[in-house]
């Protein structure tokens, strides 16, 4: 599988917001040179700017989860844009546990799901690597086919710093990573890879440890809490980047649907999606959906100048074609919603309650445990919009219990 | 430019509710076509008039109500058909338009239409026109399977649908394949039906049993999506209760209409059934 290197784009726009959590502040001025590498925003995590050049606003612009967050908009210099990275190469056995850790949470690397899991501090046991595609994304599985052992690295390293003493690496049956990642393991005991068959949505972090961990995650605490980290391949990859001195400025999106030439790229973070597009070929037809992501759980894009971020995992284009418009009907209770819910979940009655602002009803449907992946949206025969309806009504549980503490206090 | 944005998924299925209803309309066809071959000119009379009053009335409510008129989604068609589908060829051709009317008008559109019923249509329709009217709808035969050949023409048939074993299950194979019609109820009721026969001392029904009036019932009446329950331990459940409800209608001797009150008063039971089934999430205790 390959991986395109495209041109840097002229202008990039970094968003000072990465990851689920507060928006980190500017450590830079309009006016600025900064070189690439250089780090632009601090806060909860860090943010490098993934080009050389000088910064000419710092303003609120299109975020790809549909808000303006502040961002830093730079202007690139040409040439000079290469990451020098630290020359210096050493196993991870020799790297300290400490100089680790803090390489890794002074990178800013930032999981595909938002999170910052690899720097939680917890009693690890068992790290678990998804490295399953989500739709037709295969980012995931270009990583392994193109830096195995980079990744054999990263994860060695990751496990030598959180105490894991065993690691697990899930991939897909079929995958053209499979046989490349265990001839990679071949010498360590405790990498194990699991082939497993397509199954979605993979990267429900409860769902992954339960499957491949033997941990079941109750209600109310993470995969962490029960010693189990689940990372992805990014991150890792991002690990040994982090390690030889580069932070995360660069990821590989895969770029898929009406484009010229589908595939995976390395794109700096902060390039413009239409400049991503066009560089892989540009859009074949007229495009009238940029979606940032899956196509069953991403998010559709207003502006095409919404920048890569550090959890973006693919661009998908489509055209008119592509795009199922039946009209809602009325819920006819066929329950084919109810056999698709990875999690057990009745997202009809939860669509019903949420939908009549019965907020009450829907905690008592554990409301909160949905994990917005879509399914029961794409089976569903009537068309309900049933993720954007649960997600209100989550939204609403969220204002009763808030309002609720103001109460009682 | 400017580009289209809606929440996700932005992909989805090609199964619709139009395509469910006329699905199931298709899997019936050819127990439908198999009556029209055997009983002639009545029976083809008996299904048009139904459909045809079944379509009429529910674009009347609906637009004497002001409401959009969903004819086309198949479900007025769908429940005309099965209706016409459980008469005798000998009843008079106003019986079950009647039925039709009071299966839309009172068991479909009172109720909230599509989606929200209690009563399947074409059993609470199928139960006035046996209160109504007793005398006029019984059967000048019962079927009784009695060899192979009677799987594919039954010739004891005194129901439409009672013609064809064989064409049922042709069709309920289909909707059961694309889920038009629930697996769970349909599949876990057909064979408790058929173990438990034998073992509670009524093995002697089984040649009835097996004739296409009990395959719809338990396939397309007992399964239909709309009026069985969502969860699924519920479904089972569900499954389990009409096989109960059948034998012990059995036992007196009831017959098909046994079969469509067994359906019937489970369907009462089914949000009961729901409420008391709600599976718990992973991770839940």
């Amino acid at each position: 599988m390959k991986i395109a290197t495209i041109r840097t784009s002229d202008q990039v726009i970094i968003p000072l917001q990465q990851h689920d959590g507060a928006v980190c502040s500017s450590l830079v001025s309009v006016g600025d040179t900064i070189s690439v590498g250089q780090l632009i925003g601090d806060g909860e995590f860090r943010i490098h700017s993934s080009v050389s050049g000088e910064v000419t606003a710092i303003s609120e612009l299109p975020h790809p989860s549909g808000r303006e967050v502040l961002s830093v908009v730079i202007k690139v210099h040409d040439g000079a844009n290469v990451h020098e990275g630290a020359s210096e190469e050493s196993e991870p056995e020799e790297l300290s546990t400490g100089k680790i850790r803090r390489i890794i949470r002074d990178s800013g690397i930032v999981e595909p799901n938002g999170r910052l899991t690899l720097c939680a501090k917890a009693d690890i046991n068992t790290i678990i690597i998804n490295g399953t595609n989500t739709d037709d994304l295969t980012a995931n599985a270009a990583l392994m086919t193109n830096s195995p052992s980079e990744i054999i690295y990263g994860l060695k390293a990751l496990m030598k710093t959180v105490g894991a003493k065993k690691a697990v690496i899930v991939i897909e049956l079929g995958s053209a990573a499979l046989q490349i990642m265990r001839t990679e393991t071949i010498p360590d005991n405790n990498i194990k890879i699991i082939a497993t068959p397509t199954y979605y949505p993979p990267g429900t972090e409860n769902v992954l440890s339960r499957k491949f961990a033997g941990k079941k995650v109750p209600r109310g605490s993470t995969p962490e809490d029960r010693g189990v980290l689940i990372t992805s391949v990014t991150a890792i990859r991002a690990v040994y980047d982090a390690l030889h001195g580069t932070p995360m400025i660069k990821k590989v999106v895969t770029v898929a649907g009406a484009v010229g030439s589908p595939g995976n790229a390395l794109v700096e973070i902060g390039a413009p999606i239409k400049h991503v597009i066009d560089e892989c070929g540009g859009c074949s037809g007229t495009p009238v959906k940029i979606i940032m992501d899956g196509a069953v759980s991403g998010m559709a894009q207003y502006a095409d100048e919404v920048p890569v971020i550090k959890t973006t995992t693919g661009i998908l284009v489509q055209t008119e074609r592509d795009i199922n418009r039946e009209p809602q009907t009325p819920c006819i209770n066929c329950a084919w919603c109810v056999d698709e819910c990875p999690i057990g979940l009745m997202p009809h009655l939860l669509y019903g309650y949420a939908d009549s602002a019965q907020f009450d009803k829907c905690a008592e449907l554990y409301i909160g445990d949905c994990v917005e992946c879509g399914l029961c949206a794409y089976v569903c025969p009537s068309k309900l919009p049933l993720v954007q309806i649960i997600r209100y009504g989550k939204h609403g549980v969220a204002e009763i219990a808030a309002a609720e503490m103001e109460v009682s206090e | 430019m400017t580009y289209t944005i809606s929440p996700p998924p932005h992909v989805k299925s090609n199964e619709t509710v139009k395509r469910m209803m006329w699905g199931t309309v298709a899997a019936l066809m050819p127990v439908a076509i198999m009556a029209i071959i055997f009983f002639g000119l009545p029976a083809l009379i008996i299904i048009l008039a139904t459909v045809i009053a079944a379509v009429v009335t529910e674009v009347v409510i609906y637009k004497a109500a002001s409401q959009p008129v969903t004819i086309d989604d198949g479900n007025a068609v769908l429940i005309g058909l099965l209706l016409a589908l459980l008469m005798s060829p000998g009843v008079p051709v106003w019986v079950p338009v009647i039925g039709a009317v009071f299966a839309i008008a009172v068991a479909k559109y009172i109720f909230g239409g599509t989606g929200t019923l209690v009563f399947h249509p074409v059993l609470v329709g199928f139960a006035f026109l046996l209160a109504a009217w007793p005398t006029l709808m019984g059967t000048a035969s019962t079927p009784n399977l009695g060899g192979l050949w009677d799987l594919i023409l039954e010739n004891g048939a005194g129901r439409l649908i009672e013609i064809s074993p064989a064409a049922v299950l042709v069709g309920g194979a289909f909707v059961l394949y694309k889920r038009y019609v629930d697996r769970r109820v349909a599949i876990s009721a057909t064979i408790l039906l058929l173990l438990l026969l034998p073992i509670v001392g009524m093995g002697s029904q089984l040649p009835y049993v097996l004739t296409g009036g009990y395959f719809l019932g338990l396939i397309f009446l007992a399964a239909d999506p709309i009026t069985s329950p969502v969860t699924k331990r519920g479904r089972f459940t569900y499954g389990i209760l009409i096989v109960v409800l059948i034998l012990i209608q059995l036992h007196f001797d009831a017959y098909f209409t046994g079969m469509c009150f067994a359906v019937l008063l489970a369907n009462a039971l089914g949000p009961f059934i729901d409420r008391n089934t709600i599976p718990k999430p992973i991770g839940g205790k």
